[in-house]
């Protein structure tokens, strides 16, 4: 059962989000943005702490709510970030705010991905589109803390050469002589020099071998559904599968009810799982 | 432990004492449908037309529609105040022991891990007064789901229905405090426990409606994806979610905000797992189809409440039943769940 950090609150009330100042903008892909934010509380900046793979509610206050993940690194703090791919109210509000606007932030809530678990262990992170996000929290946290996991595999994929998010980073780990890093796009595209095929069929072709490994997937729910059987078929077994989900949430605490698959809410019991939590349920609720 | 009697003529007496410390809610139809609402400082007629209110006293703990917090755009940019929580003592007269066990129910979800801070201060300053019922409807069946229609535990006093008088049991020491300081009461006769144990066992006699609930988790979790006897199940359902909204057990809840000029209010209102727009997201929806949502509802009650807190979330109250405008029976669709975990009942 989830403990509750109470820590965080804004005035000892789970519901009342903190006030953050935006401090910088990157335009990942048309239609997804990185921000920079800093608390505005100079003694909460301070103080906050979370782990890779925790999420958080961010308010613009008057349109609403919606939950990310933090997708910074807890091992690089000077700021926080979060990322957006700007598909309904909140996050087309979020999109017409600037440098220096002021948002909602509550959190960090949700399970975060088991550090000690993976230490020693081959680390594949399979990630499509936005879904590298929570995968870049703690992909830079393993590069931070190299010596203590074992090989590194990256297989990360988007529809067009366009949709790549987080190029930056993608180049940074093509370098990275202890990662291997294969970028993959749908569909042939004009000056596109990776591989191409869906995320799964990539994953196939890359054949990354179960042994003393995890699998730490993330992206779209279409492509999560058909990763798990390729991870399978290369076998890895449910628990050496880990993910992180997204639901429709309001609350995030789990009291309103709406991001549960079967017993277990997205929000207090993830949102990272391993595959054996979730799998009774996942074919036909996610 | 019943000592203590009043006389139902001298009810409206006791509440006015009662008024002197407590904010008192009874059930009234003032607002057109049978509710807690604040005692009107004379009103008894309930005694007589009460069975049990449409709206639950969920209600007087999460409201309809409830403020968090307001924010202010100033100079300094975002303030923001979190609303006035509730203060005043209240006391729930006349709640209905299916109704009582449902708010501990709710009260496993709202503590869970985060304390709701909204409802839980409510709740702790609530006083509930249950009172067993006499003439239970057709759709009730709370005899199955572990429920007495004229017994609880989880109230402060218990009143129960003699005749011209209601004995009081003191359930929990507020309760009993309560009693000590409360003037006016009767002593009770020897006679009295023996009327009250007629009145309960009649109660329970005149709950005919049965649900064998038995292996209901892991019937429901093996046919979780039989995905032709949901559709069945949800056939007729037209998704108005009254089934949700008034059922004491239930609790989801939407979040939103509201902005006139530079002010604005966050608040939470009541939401239901059968709406399409619940769990829709910009891209999908994992429940876009109806049977999708109505096994939501079933599963949640049956399956994944048991699950996590073990206990089934339904306290066979029949709202559910009775205010379905198109008959949908939650019995017939618990007895009619397939038996495919090949276990012999």
């Amino acid at each position: 059962m989830t403990v509750a950090n109470t820590r965080f609150f804004a005035q000892g009330n789970v519901y009342l989000p903190h006030i953050a100042v935006i401090e910088k903008i990157i335009e990942e892909t048309p239609g997804v943005r990185t921000y920079h934010f800093n608390l505005k509380d100079e003694k909460l900046r301070k103080e906050f702490t979370f782990e890779s793979g925790q999420f958080a509610q961010y308010s613009v206050l008057g349109t609403g709510e919606a939950p990310f993940c933090i997708s910074s690194s807890p091992t690089r703090r000077d700021h926080l970030e979060f990322a957006v791919q700007k598909v309904g109210r909140v996050t087309n509000a979020l999109h017409r705010l600037g440098v220096g606007a002021e948002i909602g932030f509550r959190g960090p809530y949700g399970s975060s991905f088991p550090l000690d678990f993976l230490k020693g262990k081959n680390l594949v992170f399979v990630g499509g589109g936005i879904g590298l996000a929570p995968l870049r929290s703690l992909i830079w946290n393993v590069i931070d803390n190299r010596d203590i996991y074992n090989k590194v595999d990256i297989v990360y994929g988007a529809r067009t050469p366009a949709d790549l998010c987080f190029k930056y980073d993608l180049e940074a780990w093509d370098k990275d002589k202890t990662v291997k890093m294969v970028t993959t796009v749908d569909r042939e595209a004009e000056g596109w020099t990776g591989k191409v095929g869906v995320v799964p069929k990539i994953l196939e072709e890359v054949a990354p071998s179960a042994k003393e490994a995890v699998a730490i997937v993330c992206g779209p729910p279409i492509m999560i559904r058909f990763t798990f059987p390729v991870l399978e078929k290369l076998g890895f077994k449910p628990e050496q599968m880990l993910t992180t989900l997204e639901k429709r949430m309001k609350c995030g605490i789990g009291k309103c009810g709406r991001c549960n698959i079967g017993n277990i809410y997205v929000c207090k019991d993830g949102p990272v799982f391993s595959y054996t939590q979730i799998k009774d349920f996942v074919s036909s609720e996610y | 432990m019943v000592n203590k009697k009043v006389s139902k003529k001298d009810i409206a007496k006791l509440l006015e004492q009662w008024g002197q410390q407590f904010i008192v809610f009874a059930p009234s139809r003032e607002s057109g449908v049978a509710a807690f609402a604040e005692w009107d400082g004379k009103d008894t007629g309930f005694l007589d037309w009460y069975r049990n209110t449409v709206v639950p006293p969920k209600a007087s703990f999460l409201p309809p529609m409830e403020e968090m917090f307001h924010f202010q755009k100033g100079e300094e940019g975002y303030s923001i105040e979190p609303s006035a929580g509730e203060e005043n003592k209240r006391l729930l007269f006349g709640v209905r022991p299916c109704d009582a066990r449902a708010m501990a129910i709710v009260d496993m979800t709202f503590k869970d891990a985060y304390e709701d801070p909204y409802y839980l201060s409510k709740r702790k300053n609530a006083l509930l007064v249950g009172m067993g019922c006499t003439n239970p409807c057709e759709s009730c069946f709370c005899t199955s789901m572990g429920v007495s229609p004229a017994e609880s535990a989880d109230v402060d006093l218990m009143f129960t229905d003699i005749g011209d008088e209601f004995l009081i049991e003191e359930v929990t020491d507020r309760g009993k405090e309560l009693i000590a300081k409360t003037k006016g009461l009767k002593e009770m006769n020897k006679g009295d426990e023996a009327k009250a144990k007629q009145s309960k066992k009649t109660a329970y006699d005149r709950v005919t409606r049965k649900l064998d609930t038995e292996g209901i988790k892991d019937r429901l979790l093996a046919s979780f994806d039989d995905q032709e006897y949901w559709e069945k199940v949800a056939a007729k359902c037209i998704s108005c979610g009254i089934c949700t909204l008034l059922c004491p057990t239930c609790y989801c809840f939407d979040i939103n905000d509201e902005l006139v000029k530079q002010e604005g209010t966050r608040f939470r209102s009541w939401d239901s797992c059968g709406f399409p727009l619940y769990s829709k997201m910009p891209m999908e929806n994992p429940r876009q189809e109806k049977w999708r949502r109505v096994r939501q509802k079933v599963c949640h009650k049956y399956e994944f409440y048991p699950m996590t807190f073990n206990v089934i979330a339904c306290t066979g109250c029949g709202r559910c039943i009775r205010l379905c405008p198109v008959n949908w029976d939650i019995t017939r669709v618990i007895e009619s769940v397939p038996n495919k975990t090949g276990v012999k009942k």
